[in-house]
């Protein structure tokens, strides 16, 4: 490199080197604009509150923002989920012969009911287990010959009462059960207490 | 948003304190008075299942609506006279079935004998046959005193319901009910004594 070259660098570097020159009022101007920051002291009454409060300016990029976005929506989304799980088993009911009892473990236990009724045309078993519906498809019986009707239903495990229906009008207790008591309405009721299995 | 979710999840749960099968099965003044019922039952901690069943029981009747609120209102006071003997701890079976079993005239001092009778053990099964029993027109005396000392003698369940058919079978082939009663009940405390139960009356 020619040594004119050198001497140019060497005049800028002296220049950039030296001190800038400030108006005599720059000192004030600068301190004027501090000032009007607020104070932060421990001791100042309402700094905590000051910094709560003072706004703040957050970068975000569009990505990080969509998928935090899409984290709220699905843990909202399964909370709803597991809300409606939870109204749909509470609200499921707590849930023939005197003692019924199968080999499946769990809260509802799958009952035989069985009725002798030759001249029946149809039968169906209505208890506080399926809200005395006589229409529940669930407990219609079934007619097997010589005038044996029978269903296998499922039954929440529980002290229960329940009858038959026949054909739409007619209730009858379990003759086989222990009877209920059948004041309130004048019909006759059987009583059922289901076990779960051990 | 995330509150609003939350809430709205949480909501059905007070729709489903008014049971929905009430009011399509029942009118509008009767279905009122229930509610009114079950809200005080659910109040006063007693299982408020009973009495929607009982109601639409009487619905399945074809019972008109006065019919169905006193029974449910009766149901309702026989559970809170049972639980007030029977504990806190009580089961809803339990209170279910002493409940039953009162509506055939057992009293609360009959309930007070078989709760000390059975000491930590479920009541639902002795309630269940000694209904079944006064059903079969066995005197209450008779019936109840029979359930006490087979329950103090730690009759099973099996046991008991084993008892239940039996006494059926016996009456329906003629036998006397409170002979019936009587006469199974005594083989099974002999029973339980011979194999070790704890001693009878």
């Amino acid at each position: 490199m020619p040594e004119h070259d050198d001497e140019i660098i060497e005049q800028v570097a002296d220049e950039l080197r030296g001190p800038v020159p400030l108006s005599a009022s720059f000192d004030a101007r600068v301190m004027r604009a501090v000032r009007r920051f607020p104070r932060h002291s421990r001791h100042s009454r309402g700094a905590v509150w000051s910094r709560l409060t003072a706004p703040r300016a957050i970068v975000v990029r569009p990505l990080s923002a969509g998928l935090l976005a899409a984290c709220v929506l699905a843990l909202a989304g399964l909370g709803l989920v597991q809300a409606a799980k939870m109204v749909r088993a509470a609200a499921k009911p707590a849930v023939g012969g005197v003692f019924a009892r199968t080999a499946k473990p769990a809260a509802t236990q799958r009952v035989q009911f069985v009725l002798v009724a030759p001249d029946a045309k149809k039968v169906a078993v209505v208890g506080d287990f399926n809200g005395w519906d006589a229409s529940h498809a669930a407990y219609q019986a079934k007619h097997r010959g010589g005038g044996v009707w029978s269903v296998t239903a499922p039954v929440p495990v529980g002290h229960h009462r329940y009858s038959f229906v026949v054909d739409d009008t007619v209730w009858m207790a379990d003759p086989t059960a222990p009877r209920a008591s059948d004041n309130d309405f004048g019909l006759p009721n059987s009583a059922i207490v289901v076990e779960a299995d051990k | 948003m995330l509150a609003l979710l939350v809430a709205l999840a949480l909501a059905p749960n007070d729709a489903r304190a008014q049971d929905p099968r009430l009011a399509a099965r029942l009118d509008k003044p009767t279905q009122f008075a229930v509610n009114a019922i079950v809200d005080s039952a659910r109040a006063a901690a007693l299982p408020t299942a009973p009495l929607v069943e009982k109601a639409l029981e009487g619905a399945a009747a074809g019972s008109d609506g006065p019919r169905i609120v006193v029974a449910v209102r009766h149901l309702a006071a026989r559970m809170g006279a049972a639980k007030h003997v029977l504990g806190p701890r009580a089961s809803a079976d339990e209170i279910k079935a002493a409940a039953g079993a009162m509506d055939f005239g057992v009293t609360v001092r009959d309930l007070a004998r078989l709760h000390a009778a059975a000491g930590k053990r479920p009541l639902t099964m002795p309630l269940a046959v000694l209904t079944d029993l006064l059903g079969r027109d066995v005197p209450l005396v008779t019936a109840t005193s029979l359930v006490v000392q087979l329950t103090r003698a730690g009759t099973k369940d099996a046991e008991f319901a084993l008892f239940q058919r039996n006494v059926r079978l016996d009456i329906e082939h003629g036998a006397d009910p409170a002979v019936a009663a009587t006469t199974r009940g005594r083989g099974m405390m002999l029973k339980a004594a011979h194999t070790g139960g704890r001693p009878t009356e």
